[in-house]
């Protein structure tokens, strides 16, 4: 089960990297170099707020998954792992 | 107004020395593109290949650009670059982005979002990037320009547009320089269109000599001129006339006319009227592909001749009509060379470019 779980999250952390990486046209960036811990916005990737609301758009289409709230929007696109981790979680609840 | 530096981005490269290589070497064939809209799934077509471009850095900046703005980016970067002049954003500088189709491509992809994934689910970014002034709006924001700044959208004769207004804004004393240019990207609604009512040329070529039947080859590509008054800067020569519809008599011949038929039209018989057995004729679109704005590309030619005082044959020369056409490279002295173009209204445009 445990297994099953980290198999997942490691496919979402995936596609997640290529998205950013393609999506927000983040150049010279390999996808497989983005750290799961790095802190995307500000000192981090480097991402925007542009970028935040690109990522709202992309999450949605990509995974169905809806952010509305700002506040848990700061939580969630923190890094690699806490998107990924938002998308393992509600798309169990769905 | 002269013509201090020019910058442009064209299927066969970046800048004033892929251009002037591209004369000197003559026709090249394009490339093969994917068009999912044509039968047999290809097209050929003068593409930007962006990737290849020696230079991208100025692209760091704008990552979130279409191709259009990245275009208009790079040749107005090149065109202030190409000029020399140190300070010239310090300068009462303006712009002026014409274009005949603007960025229909994001358009297009805007709208498919919408089709695909519903309004609520649209890239943001996309849509940014769809309106006409975002190509001005990048240029701006990337070279620090802070005069007025103007987008034409026109079919035809936006160029010559965006060089009457130029001239106008000097005049005026609006400002001390103006970079005006142009871009139009294809993209497959474009090869679509351009295929299914122009003629495409099976074997690559554009012959513009040939006047009727016409073929065509889409291109694509944006090219940036500084204008201004002074002697400052890497003249080129002068622009002493922009006329569209009638134009007046100007006495005495050039030394060259060229020539804005690519195919896009499908009779360009009209063209005769502007030339004479008296001045040799030269055409250049078979280097950078059939496109509404190709009277830029042709008046960057020219400007080219006048400065370094060198003429450049006309790539492709099939010449049913035996019209004295320009077939050998080599030194001259050029005075002055005049650009004609015509719209779908038989309507003429003139750019004389003049040796200063």
């Amino acid at each position: 089960m445990e297994n099953n779980k980290d198999q997942e999250l490691a496919k979402i952390r995936k596609d997640l990297k290529e998205m950013l990486v393609r999506d927000l046209s983040l150049e010279d960036i390999n996808p497989a170099d983005i750290k799961d811990d790095e802190v995307l916005f500000g000192e981090g990737l480097g991402l925007d707020s542009l970028d935040a609301v690109e990522i709202v758009v992309l999450l949605q289409r990509n995974f169905g998954m809806e952010v509305k709230n700002m506040d848990q929007g700061k939580e969630v696109f923190y890094s690699i792992d806490t998107i990924a981790n938002f998308i393992y979680e509600n798309r169990k609840k769905a | 107004m002269k013509i201090a530096g020019i910058g442009l981005v064209f299927a066969q490269g970046l800048g004033m020395g892929a251009l002037e290589t591209a004369l000197n070497r003559g026709w090249v064939p394009p490339q093969e593109v994917e068009a999912p809209h044509i039968p047999g799934g290809k097209t050929p077509a003068y593409l930007v290949n962006l990737e290849a471009l020696p230079d991208r850095s100025v692209l760091k900046k704008i990552r979130r650009s279409d191709k259009l703005s990245k275009m208009s980016v790079l040749a107005a970067a090149d065109a202030l670059r190409d000029c020399g002049i140190a300070d010239i954003t310090k300068r009462k500088l303006g712009l002026i982005v014409a274009t005949a189709f603007g960025p229909h491509v994001t358009t297009f992809g805007f709208l498919d979002d919408i089709l695909d994934h519903g309004d609520a689910a649209v890239s943001p970014t996309t849509f940014s990037n769809s309106v006409h002034n975002a190509a001005a709006s990048y240029v701006c924001n990337s070279l620090g320009i802070n005069g007025p700044t103007l987008t034409i959208t026109q079919f035809r004769f936006s160029f010559q547009a965006a060089l009457q207004l130029a001239q106008t804004w000097i005049d005026q004393g609006r400002c001390d320089y103006v970079l005006a240019g142009v871009v139009d990207q294809y993209g497959d609604v474009l090869g679509y269109v351009a295929d299914h009512k122009l003629t495409t040329a099976k074997d690559g070529k554009i012959k513009p000599f040939t006047f009727k039947p016409t073929c065509q080859i889409p291109g694509e590509g944006a090219a940036f001129f500084l204008l201004g008054r002074e002697n400052r800067g890497n003249i080129y020569c002068g622009i002493d006339a922009v006329h569209t519809g009638q134009a007046p008599d100007r006495g005495k011949p050039e030394d060259l006319t060229i020539i804005d038929a690519d195919g896009m039209l499908p009779d360009e018989t009209m063209y005769r009227g502007c030339l004479s057995p008296d001045v040799p004729a030269a055409a250049y679109a078979p280097l950078f592909g059939s496109m509404m704005i190709g009277s830029a590309f042709n008046t960057a030619a020219g400007a080219l001749m006048i400065k370094k005082q060198l003429l450049f044959a006309t790539p492709v020369a099939d010449n049913p009509a035996g019209i004295r056409l320009l077939v050998e490279n080599g030194p001259a002295s050029v005075a002055s060379i005049l650009c004609a173009g015509y719209n779908c209204y038989s309507e003429r445009s003139e750019i004389l470019l003049t040796k200063v």
